[in-house]
């Protein structure tokens, strides 16, 4: 395990994929990261000696991508604006149900979290 | 897709008078519109505006980081009361 941007921690995976563990990095990223720290022959991160790793390392800070915390913190600046302002999205937040008018009637499961039973709740029949 | 840059924003040219003019006069009385598709322009940081939901027009504090967005955005147009036989978190209006 190495670390990598503060605590990530990646594994035996091949590198480009390895750092896609880390908050705000996705293949696009990862892809053009790796080929700054050029490193010979698709290695995965436990064959990486400590120099190689030290200049992921460096090729990850020079990237411009913002990542872990401050990505976080941006992303909650963002909807704290929205709802600070009194928007419908960030209303729609503020309920934790989906801002960008997606149907609730089903689905939308991954903002809702787990289905809650409900109580006498007739089959729609045919 | 978003709106092409050269059309520049959408706002009503009605509005749009009506906006300057209460600026011209600082004037802070609610200026009620029912175009709620109009972009938040930065003249009208400052002003009140009644936007329409359909029923009333609900005054809207403008206000700098709500340039950008669209005046409907602050005024919804349902007021939901929860469902049948949920007995709590009832009745809260948005």
């Amino acid at each position: 395990m190495a670390l990598v941007a503060g605590v990530n921690i990646p594994d035996n995976k091949r590198v480009e994929v390895s750092i896609q563990t880390v908050y705000g990095v996705g293949p696009s990223v990862a892809k053009r990261v790796v080929e700054e720290a050029a490193l010979p022959g698709n290695p995965r991160v436990r064959e990486l000696s400590e120099e190689e790793l030290n200049r992921l390392r460096g090729a990850l800070d020079r990237s411009g991508a913002i990542i872990e915390g401050d990505l976080r913190r941006d992303v909650q600046m963002n909807v704290r604006r929205l709802i600070d302002i009194g928007s419908y999205r960030g209303l729609r937040h503020r309920r934790g149900l989906p801002a960008r008018g997606q149907r609730t009637k089903t689905n939308a499961r991954t903002k809702r979290g787990r289905r809650r039973a409900i109580a006498n709740k007739k089959k729609v029949g045919h | 897709m978003s709106r092409s840059i050269k059309k520049g924003p959408f706002v009503e040219e009605k509005l749009m008078i009506r906006v300057r003019r209460a600026q011209r006069a600082s004037s802070r009385n609610v200026i009620r519109t029912w175009s709620r598709a109009s972009m938040i322009m930065p003249e009208m940081v400052g002003l009140t505006i009644g936007v329409h939901d359909g029923r009333r027009h609900i005054p809207v504090l403008i206000g700098e980081n709500m340039v950008g967005h669209r005046l409907g955005e602050f005024a919804p147009t349902r007021t939901f009361r929860g469902h049948v036989g949920r007995s709590d978190r009832t009745t809260s209006i948005r």
